[in-house]
């Protein structure tokens, strides 16, 4: 007796193969046996079908509304779903029909914030200034203002006439660098974005082209002074930014005196990272500051150019702070002095958790300061030294440092030449801390009972 | 740039992308391993949540440690370690990066510092070279010969196209090292990527290493588990066999005895039937019996039915006619009590009537009673005013009639006198009576106010004292009237105790104020004060109070004496016999009262006085209102009647038995008297007769006939005369 396939199917596949379509009835929970769609049925369809002109959802009973989220078209404009549908299915339908990967979990489990952040992202990404058109954004605005929380720009483009003039610049051969300067380099303002975004609370921003390979300027990577200002502003305004990014954008001093002074006493603020920049000890100056001006837990400047004096500055304001739990200065040049002024700093301190010094050509000294450290603080949980000179010395005093220590649970100090027998054995001690930190917190009463297994798993 | 990179990957480790089976598979077996791997993981959730919640218990047992949980430990450890193992190979080429990024550093510094060098080096000799090219320019105006300005001028062209080389030397190096660190760029890139590649490798061989070794720790806990529970199952297997065992012998047993049991049963119950199908036959004959003679009462009944049943129609139509006759007389019941409505209404109306009017003669008779009251308080005035008025009149009338039988007693007494004096010649006395004094209509004597009355106790007192014996005539005429039972003596020591006792009623002023007077004024005035506080007023109060004293301490003596108890006994006999009559105590009294007055203690004072308060009190409450009136109306007459008939009898019966006496010889004599009084009249008639004669007989004598006479008659007399 041979089945009529269900409308549905139908469409989608021939009952040419029964084995498949038997299948397919096992894992279809809309499968019927009735011949003929029922009336409801069809006008779900119509509902589906005409869905831009006429979007009827609210008015439908939790069954129906199911179904027709099921079968909405993902190609229906934002202006009709952004603030009609919440459903996360169709949702995920359409970012999974629009990029290939995505990893829903970074949005907050939202597929609509996902799809919204990176479709503004997308737009951002490849807006021209100049040449695209900026309403295309600010009529996204209160379309998405309620569901994007982050916003993540890995990319900003020049206006195009430059790049224009670049191309005559290489054809012709005959400009000059002058010539060049007298053009606006600037790129797209946020301000009028941001402050239509109610929700936002991250800002990653680069200013810088990707993918450009061997048409490499130093021009595509220009933050501009313009720019610095507008977006100084716009984060002053924006109360609900939690985290800000200004990574690989060259934001040398002058810049980031601008930007850190408009994040003064900034209400919300908790995480900065000027990463990858030209900040040098002025502008690091300004951000020992702002730590002491403000709520803010994280603070990375890695791959910066900051001396023993920034790094003293830092210090000093890390002597009397309460806030910040992170600090990363990897990959600059703070040397002894600044090491050593930053782990002074550490003995009063007790809310840093997690230090960042690698690569700052450090030494001995700094390891003997260190050591005192660790058999003092009791906050510190992640110290990173790696790539550094402390030498044979320095590691066997740390090793003293870290046997009156029980707090720390990582200590990276890989490439810094304190010999193979003093990283076994500290790596011995950061194991058995990590054990005692895994029993605090699975079972804070047991302590007593499980230190055997400390023991036995430090030997 | 490599750092960059790197920290995105990073990132990227943390979801490793994994092909996992799926159900939409067009593959069957990948099919079948996915629902496997479903219904697999299904019981894995359900069992780690069987697990979590013995976890606990696990942890407790120490000694015994399941497999599963050393197995749990070791996984863990090893994956642990393993991770860590695994991060650190993948940051360890970030960390290279980083390292080679510092050393690069180090050396574009070292590189940029002689670069530096090398320009401004270049800079100096260059600067010296031109300088000394525009020195030889100030030279060559000099030179006045063509041959040596041209030298000079070649000199110089060869000078500054050494510098020119020189510069372009030194931009071609620059370029040369620019082109170098392009190339270097190039490296780089190429390195960077080679970087990125070695650490995606890198992470997806740990990826597919972590999965293999969390797949395997997993499959050796599931192992270690499967093991356990097999051993769980067979020793749950065993004791359940053990158990089904004994249960089975059980049930065995139980099946035998519920065998026999049943045995058993099925014979009761054969027997049972029989007895009942027998009981059954009898019952059924019986029942028939009785059935049979209820139909002949039924038949019975009927009958009776039929009697009854014309009988009750009967009635019914004799409680029609009744009902009929009620209903007439419900009618005529209901006309009544129309009428006696009617009629209650009027008399309700004539009810409201009149208590309208006899609220008005109430009001009118109020008004009346009113006047009539002020009327009556009028009369009371006015009949009070003729009370004093006859008072008045009264004491007048009496004092005439009294003046005129004092006159006619006087005259009665000058005559007894006279008679005595004169008649008898006896010395005659004036006889004393207590009416001889008395002025006015008799009344009651004047109560004396308590403080009198003991102001004269003491007064009598210090008599007594200064003339001891001899006073018993001054007693007797002092004024001093006590209660015949009540010796002064007694009234005086129980003042005297009560004076002393109950200073507590007197004010402490005063106390201090009568301390200088004398012992007698002082207790005068204490008692004063006590009277005054305890309501005494007069003297008979003062008599209860020391008759409530004598009771008092009399009570209490009986208890302790018997003899005692007839005392009072005999006072009160003695209490109304005579009151008018001065009272002489006697000493067998007195010395008892002196006894008992001694006997009282100071202390039953207090006692006695409350309870004297206490009984006066009541006594007082009661009949005050009338006293005014009373004691005006109680005058008693029966002693006027005395006191008039005393007045009578003022010269005493043999007194006038004797002057009946004398009357007789008075009689006597006065009829000597008389006759003698007729003889001496006769006589003196006779005299004056005699006279008279002698006066005629002098007349003629005298008379000049006897002149003529020759005889003179008086010659005749002379001669008889003499």
């Amino acid at each position: 007796m041979a089945i009529p396939p269900p409308s549905k199917i139908s469409v989608s596949n021939p009952a040419s193969n029964t084995r498949r379509m038997r299948r397919i009835i096992a894992e279809d929970p809309e499968w019927s046996l009735t011949i003929v769609p029922r009336l409801s049925e069809l006008c779900l369809q119509h509902i589906v079908s005409n869905f831009e002109k006429n979007p009827v959802l609210t008015q439908l009973n939790p069954i129906q509304q199911r179904r027709v989220l099921d079968r909405l078209s993902t190609d229906l404009p934002l202006k009709v779903v952004a603030n009609l549908v919440t459903d996360e299915s169709y949702w995920r339908r359409r970012c999974n029909q629009r990029w290939a990967v995505g990893h829903v979990e970074k949005y907050g489990n939202s597929w609509k914030r996902m799809f919204f952040e990176r479709h503004l992202q997308d737009l951002l990404k490849y807006f021209i200034p100049g040449t695209t058109d900026p309403r295309v954004i600010l009529e996204l605005v209160p379309l998405c203002q309620d569901y994007v929380v982050r916003l993540s720009v890995d990319q900003f483009l020049p206006p195009v006439k430059l790049e224009q003039q670049i191309q005559e610049m290489e054809q012709s051969d005959s400009a000059s660098e002058t010539e060049v300067e007298e053009f606006s380099m600037d790129h797209y303002q946020l301000g009028q974005l941001v402050a239509g975004l109610r929700r936002l609370e991250e800002l990653d921003l680069v200013f810088g082209v990707k993918d450009c390979g061997m048409n490499f300027e130093w021009n595509l990577f220009l933050f501009t002074t313009r720019d610095c200002l507008s977006l100084a502003s716009t984060i002053k305004a924006c109360h609900t930014l939690k985290v800000f990014k200004l990574t690989r954008s060259k934001v040398d001093d002058e810049k980031a005196r601008v930007l850190i002074r408009s994040l003064m006493d900034h209400p919300a603020l908790l995480e900065l990272d000027l990463s990858h920049n030209n900040i040098g000890d002025r502008g690091v100056r300004a951000a020992a500051k702002l730590i002491n001006h403000s709520h803010l837990q994280i603070l990375k400047l890695a791959n910066n150019k900051i001396r023993a004096l920034g790094a003293q500055a830092l210090a000093h304001a890390l002597s009397y702070n309460t806030t910040l739990l992170s600090l990363n200065l990897r990959l600059n040049c703070i040397e002894d002095e600044g090491g050593q002024a930053l782990a002074h700093a550490l003995q009063s301190n007790s809310t840093l958790t997690n230090l960042h010094l690698g690569g700052n050509e450090l030494s001995e000294p700094t390891a003997t300061v260190f050591s005192q450290v660790l058999s003092v603080n009791t906050a510190l949980t992640c110290i990173n030294l790696s790539c550094n000179h402390i030498g044979l010395d320095g590691g066997k005093q740390l090793l003293e440092g870290m046997s009156d220590n029980k707090t720390l649970m990582e200590f990276d100090l890989r490439m810094s030449e304190i010999g193979q027998e003093s990283e076994y054995l500290i790596s011995v001690a950061l194991n058995a801390n990590r054990e005692a930190a895994r029993l605090r917190t699975l079972q804070p009463t047991c302590c007593h009972i499980t230190v055997n297994h400390i023991n036995n798993a430090a030997d | 740039m490599n750092s960059l990179l790197v920290d995105e990957e990073e990132e990227e480790t943390l979801v490793p992308p994994v092909k996992e089976p799926s159900v939409n598979s067009d593959d069957p077996q990948e099919r079948i391993q996915a629902r496997r791997l479903r219904i697999a993981a299904r019981l894995e959730a359900r069992r780690r949540e069987a697990l979590g919640e013995s976890l606990d218990r696990k942890k407790e047992s120490e000694e015994d440690q399941s497999k599963s949980f050393k197995q749990k430990e070791e996984s863990r450890l090893s994956l642990s370690k393993l991770l860590l193992c695994g991060t650190e190979l993948v940051t360890n080429i970030q960390i290279a990066g980083d390292m080679r990024e510092t050393h690069r550093r180090l050396d574009e510094d070292e590189a940029k510092r002689q670069r530096v060098e090398k320009l401004e080096n270049e800079i100096k000799t260059s600067q010296e070279k031109f300088y000394d090219i525009t020195a030889k320019w100030e030279d060559s105006k000099m030179k006045r010969i063509p041959q040596d300005l041209w030298g000079l001028l070649n000199e110089q062209q060869h000078q500054c196209a050494m510098l020119i080389e020189e510069k372009n030397k030194l931009i071609s190096d620059l370029q040369q090292e620019l082109k170098g660190k392009d190339d270097q760029y190039v490296k780089d890139l190429k390195k960077q990527g080679d970087d990125i590649t070695l650490l995606l490798e890198r992470m997806e061989e740990q990826v597919k290493n972590l999965i293999n070794t969390f797949r395997q720790e997993l499959n050796h806990i599931e192992k270690a588990f499967e093991q356990e529970r097999q051993e769980l199952l067979i020793s749950n297997k065993k004791k359940w066999e053990r158990e089904m065992n004994v249960h089975n012998s059980k049930e065995l047993e139980y099946l035998m005895s519920h065998m026999k049991r049943v045995e058993d049963y099925e014979k009761q119950l054969n027997q049972q039937r029989v007895r009942d199908s027998e009981e059954y036959n009898s019952i059924k004959i019986k029942l028939e019996l009785d059935v049979q003679i209820l139909e002949q009462q039924l038949q019975q009944m009927k009958a009776t039915y039929q009697l009854n049943q014309e009988k009750l129609e009967y009635n019914f139509q004799v409680l029609k006619k009744r009902d009929e006759e009620n209903t007439i007389i419900k009618s005529q019941q209901k006309r009544k009590i129309n009428r006696l409505h009617d009629v209650l209404n009027n008399l309700r109306m004539k009810l409201a009537k009149q208590i309208k009017q006899y609220h008005e003669d109430n009001i009118t008779l109020t008004a009346d009673y009113k006047r009539i009251i002020m009327q009556f308080r009028d009369l009371q005035k006015t009949m009070r005013h003729f009370a004093i008025i006859n008072d008045k009149q009264f004491q007048e009338v009496w004092i005439i009639n009294e003046e005129e039988a004092k006159a006619l007693m006087d005259k009665a007494l000058d005559v007894d006198k006279i008679i005595q004096l004169q008649q008898l010649g006896l010395p005659w006395t004036r006889p004393d009576y207590w009416f001889m004094k008395n002025v006015g209509p008799i009344s009651h004597f004047k109560k004396k106010s308590a403080t009198e009355l003991v102001h004269e106790l003491l007064l009598m007192s210090e008599e007594e004292e200064d003339e001891s014996q001899k006073s018993s005539l001054k007693d007797q005429k002092s004024r001093l009237f006590l209660p015949k039972h009540l010796s002064a003596k007694t009234v005086r020591l129980i003042l005297e105790i009560m004076c002393d006792e109950s200073g507590f009623l007197i004010e402490s002023k005063l106390l201090s104020l009568l301390y200088p007077l004398e012992r007698n004024e002082s207790c005068l005035l204490k008692l004063d004060s006590v009277f005054a506080a305890l309501g005494i007023e007069n003297e008979d109060d003062v008599y209860t109070l020391v008759q409530f004293f004598l009771d008092f301490r009399a009570r209490r003596a009986t208890s302790l004496q018997s003899q005692e108890a007839l005392t009072p006994v005999s006072d009160a006999e003695g209490i109304g016999s005579i009151r008018r009559e001065s009272c002489v105590p006697g000493d067998c009294q007195d010395q008892r009262h002196l006894l008992c007055s001694e006997l009282i203690h100071p202390n039953d004072v207090l006692k006695a006085l409350k309870a004297f308060v206490i009984s006066q009190q009541k006594l007082r409450e009661a009949p005050m209102p009338l006293k005014v009136v009373t004691q005006r109306e109680l005058r008693d007459v029966s002693q006027d009647s005395e006191y008039w008939d005393a007045l009578c009898f003022i010269i005493p019966l043999p007194r006038q038995k004797l002057w009946d006496a004398l009357i007789d010889a008075l009689q006597k004599y006065h009829n000597i008297l008389t006759q003698r009084a007729k003889l001496l009249s006769d006589n003196e008639f006779l005299e004056q007769q005699n006279t008279e004669l002698q006066m005629l007989l002098q007349q003629y004598i005298d008379s000049r006939i006897n002149i003529e006479l020759q005889v003179p008659p008086t010659q005749v007399f002379q001669g008889p005369m003499k």
